[in-house]
Order: C-alpha cells, then structure tokens, then sequence
C-alpha cells in the first residue's frame, strides 16, 4: 500500500472522534466486520488509527478508499468547514433527466481535461446528495491529498453547496465543470456563507419553517402553560402578546436555520445635525455591522420577547432566510427609491 | 236628484249627462274592481296562513316526537329552543367539517392581508403526502410573495406561464406536479423499503424521482442474467413511466429479449413497488 495513502488514512481516523471511530468505519465499509473486531477501541486514538493502517494494508487500500473515508468523514462533521453557496442558471426549460453516472462522467472529463493532477472521488447519499471530493495537483505535480474540495449538489436543483480549500484560483475551473456535468449555462456566487451545511440546504430549498396562514390542518399550537400564579398580574400582557404574535408571523413556530453571523456593508451618508458640521464633504460613510452569534436567527428570534428590541425587528435582520443571503451592501436611498437600496 | 238636473239641461247636457253617467258607471265598475281584488287577496293570504299553520303544527309534532325520543333515551332536559351556545358549537362543526372537504380535495386557500394563501395538499392512492404552500399577493400584480414548494418543481415555469392569466390553471397544473411527484417518490420509497432483497445493488434516483435506474436477476433455462432497468418518467404530471428501458448483458440468450420486453410492459403499466409483484404472475405464465 502507497504510503501516502497509509498516512492519509492515519490522519483522517485521528481526526474522529474516539466514541464514533466504530461507527465511521462501520459506515465505510472497507474492514470486515471480523476486521473492525480486532481493534480495540479503547486504547489511544494513536493506536486505533495505527490498527486501522495495518488492517487497510491487508486489504491493500488505494487512493480511492481513503478518498472515500474522507468524504465519510467530512459529511458526518460538515460543521467543521464553511460552507458557500453557488447558484446554476439555464435557459431552457426542458425536463431534466439527471442521470448520475452521466453527470460523473461529465464532470470528471470537463474537469481532468483542464487539470490532469486531480483526484475525483463521488459519493451518492439517500436525500440525493451527490458529495464530490477535489484533491488539486497542479500541472506539474501530482494531487495534494490534504488540499481537497467539497461540493455538495442535489440532482435537479441550481444550487451547489461549496467548500474551497485555500486554492481559490481552482474554483472557476470546478465552477466549470459543475455547469457543464449538470446541463446549465452558469454559475455564481451567493452572498450567503456558514459552517452548518444543513442550515444552508434548508434555506434555500425552502425547508424551514415559514408561517403560511391556512385554516386546515390546524396545527394546534400549544400554549405554554406557565405556572399561572393568581397573585402576580401582568401589566404588559398586551404588548406581550403582541409581541409573540409578530415574533411568529415573521420567524415561524420551528427552528431557524443556523447561521453564524451576518454582515452588512454600509455605504451610507451620514445623518448628522446640520449644526454640529461633521463630515462635510457629503460622501458616504463606510462602516461594515456585523452581527455573530452561535446562532444568529435564535438570538434574533428572542430579542424582542426579551425585551431587548422593538417588534417588528428590522426587515434587514429578518429578511435573511427568505433572500437567502446574510452579506448585505446597504447604499444610500435615492429619491423615489423605496427604502434602501440593497444590491444584489 | 240627478234627473232633475239633467232635466234642467236637457236642451244642451243630454250628452253631457250621458258622459257624467258613464264616467260614474267606470268609477264604480273600478271601485268593484279593486274591492274583488282586495278580497281576492286576502282570501289568498288567508289560505296561505292556514298552510303556514298547518306546517308549523307539523313541525311541532315533529320536534315533540323528537324530545320525546330523546327523553326516552335519557338525553336532553327540555329546551325548545338550543341554546346559543350549542347553535355556535354546530355552526364551527360544520365548517370545520366544510374546511376538512376543501383540503381532501386537494386546494385550499385563505385570504390574507395583502392576497391570499393557498395550501396545495398531495395524496397517491388513497395516503395523504405533503402539504405545500403559496403566499400570492394580489396587488399591485398578481406575484408569489414566498412558498415552500421543492426546488426541483419548474414553479418558475409554471407561474410565467399560467399567474397571470389564469391563476386557477396555474394552481391545477403546479398540484398535478406536486401529485405526480409525491406519487413517484411514494413509489420509490416503498421499493425501496419492500423490495431491497429482489434488487442487485441500490436504487439509483434522482431529486425529481423522474429517472430511476437499478438491477435485478431474471434465471432462464437454469441460468442466472442481470437485468438493467431505466425507468425514464418523461411527464412530470404523470406517476408511470414514458420509458422503461431493460438491457441485458450481450452475451444473453436472444429468448430473454422477450421477457425483457414483456417486464418492460410491466413496468410502464405499473406503479413501481407493484411492479415485482406482476412479474413473478408474468414469470408464472411463462414458465
């Protein structure tokens, strides 16, 4: 066995965790089942993930399987890399009859013809989830197994779900070859960024909970039952409710797709008192707002029910699941331009 | 009287007298007229309270046999009339019941501030699928303001064509896409979850369930072939497939051609996870 690959192997097993290293390996499926029963899982990660070498070196693994255990391994913890948006365009509005070993296909030769030092791996999941891993070489030297990209693309829809590696000259070329495997005309960029794939696959494919008024099925919301303590009278229970009922008219009952931060480019005229005669040579003023949080959509969801801000919030706050973007270019408002003018 | 006075003009009124008793005689035919009229009337509002009165006696015997009936099944007291709250109580069982109709059958909608919401609900052979959901906005344009339908749906295409024109074709032809695709997809799971062991390898789909690809054996004269099936579903309003593709490795006898096309029949014919059930009867009839 390659010792490249015995080392990449080695390296991706350390990087899970010791409680999940059965369960990953089980879900590669490279080592028998008498195979896995063998290691002992107790000791170190060091010697699980020297165990795992020798047993992959009786099965003779090549560059292909550790490919595989890679993608395992990146799409179980999709967490831990930052994930971009990438958005298809076409024309034609013929049905697509997206055939998986046609797009493998397509995408390897668009991709190899351009770059021959490339290493291609594909995985198919049950939500049809296609993962394609990218290890770059360059045109004179052979693939770099630990400079990899990770794409992610659900058959049939203009959304590609990207995680780069630091070699961002790369991308225009998978860009490329992604438009050509799934039969559309182009590719751009989304503002649209975070760690948790998921969050992003749920907004823009529409899977978050958005309120829809309808008279049936009525989903009968259950309210909480406080401990309703008789003595205690609660001044504000108007405004209180009113607050919960626009909170839910604007984020909904379930969860928020989970994002980490979003960002706002301001490039705003300063409003200040005539009087006080700052900034008087009347350009914008640049300032960059950004907001962070573990979850950003949760903690904006309880500002107003904690009494930190007014309800309704801000649109530009709470806009970002439904325009699908949390980078945002703020410019000035011109004339009869209502509200201000959010770029594209 | 009258005869004297006309006496009195005889020489000139004779005509004159005459026109005056005319017009008398009209005054008083009108007179009886209107008279006959009133009494014709109120003979008919008369008959008409009888009817009434007749009916409302029914009705009370009606509603007496009732309690009566009910009293004897020891339920309710008295009232003769229900009570507010029990008419309320009927009037929103009714119209939930009305409401329930309206989503089975498959379109629903409500009026919003600012347009309306429509609520398309899917179903495939008699098991309710999910539901999916359109905020439109009716002014100043007919637009769709936001909604949960699948990416993978043409909605797009769908609402360029129809929106505007005709929003009730708009909603038909976006639900026959929505239906045919939970029936595909319906179909495709409970292959997959009844039929695992009859296949060779996995199930390839895609997200649209409209090109479905897998492998399962066929034996013929004591030997065991690979069959490759690639169901190709070309109307996305249609739940069958256009196509159903079967290849067979080049080295199979020319007899399998037959049965290849006779499964092929099978499975353009029937829905998938009832596919395999046909081709062992198809299987029987051969062998």
């Amino acid at each position: 066995m390659d010792e490249v690959v015995a080392e990449y192997i080695r390296r991706t097993v350390l990087k899970i965790p010791r409680d999940e290293m059965l369960t990953v390996l089980q879900k590669w499926g490279f080592l028998s089942e008498t195979q896995l029963q063998t290691i002992n899982f107790r000791q170190t990660k060091e010697s699980i993930s020297q165990g795992v070498v020798q047993l992959c070196e009786e099965n003779s693994a090549d560059i292909k399987q550790a490919a595989v255990l890679d993608i395992i391994y990146n799409n179980i913890y999709p967490n831990k890399r930052v994930w971009s948006v990438y958005q298809m365009n076409k024309t034609e509005e013929e049905t697509d009859f997206f055939d998986f070993t046609d797009f493998k296909k397509k995408f390897k030769r668009r991709l190899q013809s351009a770059l021959k030092n490339v290493t291609i791996n594909f995985r198919e999941y049950e939500d049809n989830a296609i993962w394609i891993r990218i290890a770059w070489g360059t045109p004179y030297t052979k693939p770099n197994q630990y400079k990899t990209s990770y794409v992610v693309y659900h058959s049939q829809t203009p959304y590609v779900f990207i995680s780069a590696s630091v070699l961002k000259s790369n991308l225009p070329l998978l860009c490329q070859a992604l438009v050509v495997a799934s039969n559309y005309h182009d590719i751009r960029e989304m503002e649209l960024r975070s760690h948790c794939l998921n969050s992003l696959k749920d907004i823009v494919f529409k899977r978050y909970s958005q309120n829809f008024q309808t008279y049936y099925p009525r989903q009968e919301k259950n309210v909480a039952t406080e401990n309703v303590d008789l003595r205690i009278i609660q001044e504000n229970k108007n405004e209180k409710e009113r607050i919960q009922r626009v909170n839910r008219e604007v984020f909904g009952d379930g969860p928020q797709p989970k994002l980490e931060f979003a960002q706002y480019k301001l490039e705003t005229m300063f409003k200040s008192d005539p009087k006080m005669d700052v900034l008087e040579k009347k350009e914008p003023f640049r300032c960059l707002v950004k907001f962070s949080s573990p979850h950003l959509l949760e903690s904006l969801k309880s500002l107003a029910p904690a009494g930190m801000a007014d309800a309704p919030l801000s649109p530009l706050l709470t806009c970002i699941p439904q325009k699908a973007r949390n980078y945002f270019k703020i410019r000035e408002r011109k004339g009869f331009l209502p509200g201000s003018f959010v770029s594209p | 009287g009258k005869m004297e006075e006309g006496k009195a003009y005889s020489q000139d009124g004779v005509l004159g007298h005459l026109e005056m008793l005319e017009a008398q005689a009209r005054e008083l035919a009108l007179k009886q007229e209107e008279m006959e009229q009133q009494e014709e009337k109120l003979a008919g509002l008369k008959a008409r309270v009888q009817e009434l009165r007749a009916q409302r006696d029914e009705l009370r015997a009606k509603v007496e046999l009732q309690q009566k009936q009910l009293l004897e099944k020891g339920v309710v007291k008295d009232p003769a009339q229900p009570s507010a709250q029990t008419v309320l109580e009927w009037k929103i069982k009714s119209i939930k019941a009305m409401l329930q109709i309206f989503y089975l059958t498959g379109i629903s909608g409500k009026l919003t501030k600012r347009g309306v919401c429509f609520c398309i609900s899917t179903a495939y052979e008699g098991t309710y699928l999910g539901s999916y959901y359109l905020d439109i906005l009716t002014k100043p344009e007919v637009r769709i303001q936001r909604h949960s339908v699948p990416i993978f749906i043409p909605l797009e295409q769908i609402a360029k064509k129809y929106l505007q024109t005709d929003i009730r074709r708009f909603l038909s032809v976006l639900s026959d896409h929505l239906n045919a695709y939970a029936g595909r997809r319906y179909q495709a799971d409970q292959f997959e979850e009844h039929f695992s062991d009859r296949i060779e390898g996995t199930l390839q789909r895609n997200s649209l369930c409209n090109l479905l690809v897998f492998n399962y054996n066929v034996s013929s004269n004591r030997k065991t072939f690979l069959f490759n099936v690639k169901l190709l579903y070309g109307d996305l309003c249609c739940s069958l497939p256009t196509e159903a593709t079967i290849s067979c490795t080049p080295s199979a006898p020319a007899s399998l051609a037959e049965m290849a096309a006779a499964h092929s029949e099978v499975f353009r014919h029937t829905a998938l996870h009832k596919a395999f059930d046909s081709l062992s009867n198809a299987k029987e009839t051969q062998d």
